[in-house]
């Protein structure tokens, strides 16, 4: 049973601000502007509050949110190369809004859009229609996101999506994540995923290759800081300025190409653990990807402090499937088709440890 | 570079009877098993460093703690790949020239250990050094930091370095280090370099009828288990991040074994945590009675002492301590003895292997029967039930993810092993 309250106050131009409480006085703030999640308070070891999410002053500054603080991204996360693929013997070109590639759902993507706000007995639902050709994505989308905060200090996120034609549909959170209310960067923090496979990537940030972890800045199979690990010497991070690539994570069994989606069960891949505040975050996700984002691109962006943010200020872990996906053997995994239910579920669970 | 041979033999240099040592090996050997890295590892039988000679070792590459002068010199003009490891440094002359070096962070480290001082509510700060040598420059270093940290907050830090440990002056030491926690301010607030020399000042404290925490919150660094073994009460440290360091030196080894080079790669490791048991738990709220009680009660209570006891060591009267407890902490002093047994009840039962009996005198209760009571009461569960929920929790929680539930494990505070006397 969940017990939370909700509470709202309108913003400006149809732009709402929910609020998901619990008993333990955690308290989440989430936006129908992209259905971002801008504020998450939670106690640090010595009971202090810090809002561990990165973010803008006000809530109309996600109007333009380039750096996509909280959103939820879609109708496709993370990159598509030259925002090209076919579908069923059909060309198909997508928006290219970062250089060449299609990146987020593109300049007109989930996170820009007012979704709408659907009353809901255990948290805060929220819906989004896409029309056909937004982004340049074939069908209408029908998409719906239900945040719950428990008194666990679990912030769970189920996603559904239907359409009325095939397409491709992933979708993911896109919050940014300090773990010490932003006293410093996130390079103190330390981190584990459960994977023994990352996606190499190419110059433009593509994937092109698993690789195994084993032996690489990129095995966090055992805790590890993140600072030390950016320094190591590795090609991979120096592509992307640190690490901005899809681990892929254990499924039940082996992808089969050519088949549809299988969710896997929902299970914790990641944690991460500042020292200094004591806060941990665990991450649990029936998706096969899980995107580590170091923040590499933060410099210079003028978020809600009086300083502008600096590069590793922040990090997100977007789980999802693997980047440009549909451009893969295994793009039918990726394909919504009209019938179908799309189904995610991402946990993000905050405590401290002692 | 000749070709590469497929075993390279690999010395590392440590002195392994320090826990800041075994882990960063533990930490390299963790890198190798995860590699198809093969490593022939040269190591002494007792994990001391004698590196005497080493210059005409026939290896392949060294991993060397360059902390150590001994080591820095007699390492100075080999050529084999070299990867140092040590503690970090302001200066950077204090780096050995041309070697990629990984570093324990010493700025991190003393400001996690200050910071949590400064979160437990203190107002005076101290740190316990050691007497200069330039076999521990990094404790120098410490002392350097603390200094800065106090004074950008414009406080006064007080540094205090001791003579160094011998059998022969070991009374005038514990003299000495009384006196100094006596010219204190109180309460105060005391980071020693390590949990080794933590544990002398915690001693010395004990000895003087110092109340840790209130009178003197302490915290060490290196999150030495044997440290924790050999105090009263637990001992909060920082805890570096040596295995990762063992890591990261492995990685630029193997790197430099197919021929890259890092001669001005320095890579700093922060702590990865922060060990915060009783001896930091500095509570500003409690009255000194309550405080002194608190004290005592955090000592003895595995030993089976009973309310009056508590009253006679505060010097008031049994009513009037039960008062103050009420007033202060909303419950008995009896209540507060049972909750200390059954904290060192509950974290014994945690341990694999562990008999109920045992742990029932171990812990000051005077049956078994009356300890099983007693969970039943307050846990709603017997020992057996809390033992088998403890670890059918942990193996979901490996089942979920087998990294995490490693670093989740919680050191049981020692006092609770054994009180001997």
């Amino acid at each position: 049973m969940t017990h939370f309250t909700l509470s709202h106050t309108t913003a400006a131009d149809g732009i709402e601000l929910y609020t998901l409480r619990n008993h333990g006085g955690m308290r989440v703030a989430i936006s129908n502007l992209g259905a971002s999640m801008i504020h998450w308070w939670a106690p640090d070891r010595y009971g202090r509050e810090a809002d561990v999410l990165l973010g803008f002053a006000r809530v109309e500054d996600y109007r333009h949110n380039p750096a996509y603080f909280g959103a939820i991204v879609g109708r496709w996360g993370n990159r598509i190369a030259g925002g090209r693929f076919t579908l069923d013997g059909q060309a198909c070109q997508v928006d290219r809004n970062e250089g060449e590639n299609h990146l987020h759902g593109g300049a007109e993507g989930f996170h820009r859009q007012l979704w709408q706000a659907q009353p809901d007995p255990e948290g805060l639902r929220m819906m989004l229609v896409s029309p056909h050709g937004q982004a340049g994505f074939p069908g209408n989308v029908m998409a719906s996101v239900l945040y719950r905060l428990d008194e666990d200090g679990q912030l769970r996120i189920d996603y559904t999506a239907t359409t009325d034609a095939p397409t491709p549909v992933n979708l993911t959170s896109h919050a940014y994540f300090n773990l010490n209310g932003g006293t410093c960067d996130i390079r103190d923090h330390v981190i584990s995923i459960d994977a023994d496979a990352y996606l190499q990537i190419d110059a433009s940030l593509i994937p092109q290759q698993q690789a195994e972890v084993a032996g690489s800045a990129f095995d966090f199979r055992q805790p590890a800081p993140i600072g030390p690990r950016l320094d190591w010497p590795d090609p991979q991070l120096k592509l992307a300025g640190g690490f901005d690539h899809c681990y892929c994570l254990h499924t039940e069994s082996e992808p089969v190409a050519g088949e549809g989606r299988v969710a896997q069960p929902l299970r914790e891949v990641a944690t991460v653990y500042d020292p200094g505040s004591g806060r941990e975050l665990r991450v649990s996700t029936t998706e096969a990807g899980l995107q580590f984002y170091s923040g590499n691109f933060l410099a210079g962006v003028q978020g809600r402090g009086p300083q502008a943010y600096a590069i590793h200020d922040g990090f997100c872990l977007e789980a999802q499937a693997y980047p440009d996906q549909v451009n893969t053997p295994h793009q039918e995994a990726v394909i919504l088709r009209p019938g179908q239910v799309y189904r995610q579920t991402t946990v993000y669970r905050l405590g401290v440890r002692d | 570079m000749a070709k590469v041979p497929t075993v390279h033999r690999i010395a590392l240099l440590f002195n392994g009877n320090k826990i800041f040592d075994r882990e960063i090996i533990s930490g390299i050997g963790e890198y190798i098993s995860s590699t198809r890295a093969s490593w022939d590892l040269y190591l002494e039988e007792d994990f001391r460093c004698r590196p005497q000679g080493i210059e005409r070792w026939a290896g392949h590459g060294i991993i060397a703690d360059f902390d150590d002068p001994v080591t820095t010199a007699a390492l100075k003009d080999v050529q084999l790949p070299v990867v140092a490891i040590g503690g970090s440094y302001a200066d950077p002359a204090q780096y050995p020239a041309n070697r990629p070096y990984v570093a324990t962070d010493n700025v991190k480290m003393v400001k996690l250990a200050y910071d949590h001082l400064i979160e437990a509510g203190l107002q005076h700060f101290a740190l316990f050094s050691l007497p200069e040598s330039d076999c521990n420059r990094w404790a120098q270093e410490r002392e350097r930091i603390f200094t800065g940290l106090t004074e950008a907050d414009g406080i006064t830090g007080h540094i205090y370095r001791g003579v160094g440990t011998s059998a022969q002056s070991w009374d005038t030491a514990v003299e000495q280090q009384i006196a100094w926690i006596r010219s204190l301010p109180k309460p105060v607030g005391i980071i020693a370099v390590t949990d080794a020399r933590a544990r002398q000042l915690l001693q010395a404290c004990l000895f003087a009828g110092i109340a840790v925490p209130e009178q003197v919150a302490l915290i060490g660094i290196d999150n030495d288990p044997l440290a924790r073994v050999l105090t009263r009460i637990p001992l909060s440290s920082v805890i570096q991040g040596s295995v990762e360091m063992g890591r990261t030196a492995a990685h630029l080894l193997h790197q430099m074994l197919h021929g890259a080079r890092f001669p001005d790669t320095r890579i700093l490791v922060p702590p990865v945590g922060i060990n915060v048991l009783a001896s930091s738990r500095h509570e500003v709220r409690n009255h000194p009675h309550v405080m002194q009680a608190l004290h005592f009660i955090r000592q003895y209570a595995c030993q089976g002492i009973k309310t009056d006891q508590v009253a006679d060591y505060v010097g008031i009267s049994r009513s009037s301590l039960e008062w103050y407890f009420r007033r202060e902490l909303g419950r008995s002093v009896h209540d507060e003895i049972l909750r200390f047994k059954l904290d060192a009840a509950k974290r014994l039962l945690e341990q694999a292997g562990s008999h109920a009996a045992e742990i029932a005198i171990s812990c000051g209760f005077t049956s078994v029967q009356y300890m099983h009571a007693v969970f039943k009461r307050e846990l709603g569960c017997t020992p057996r039930e809390y033992q088998e929920q403890f670890a059918a929790g942990l193996e979901q929680a490996a089942a979920a993810a087998p990294s995490a539930v490693r670093q989740k494990k919680k050191p049981v505070g020692t006092s609770l092993l054994e009180p001997t006397k």
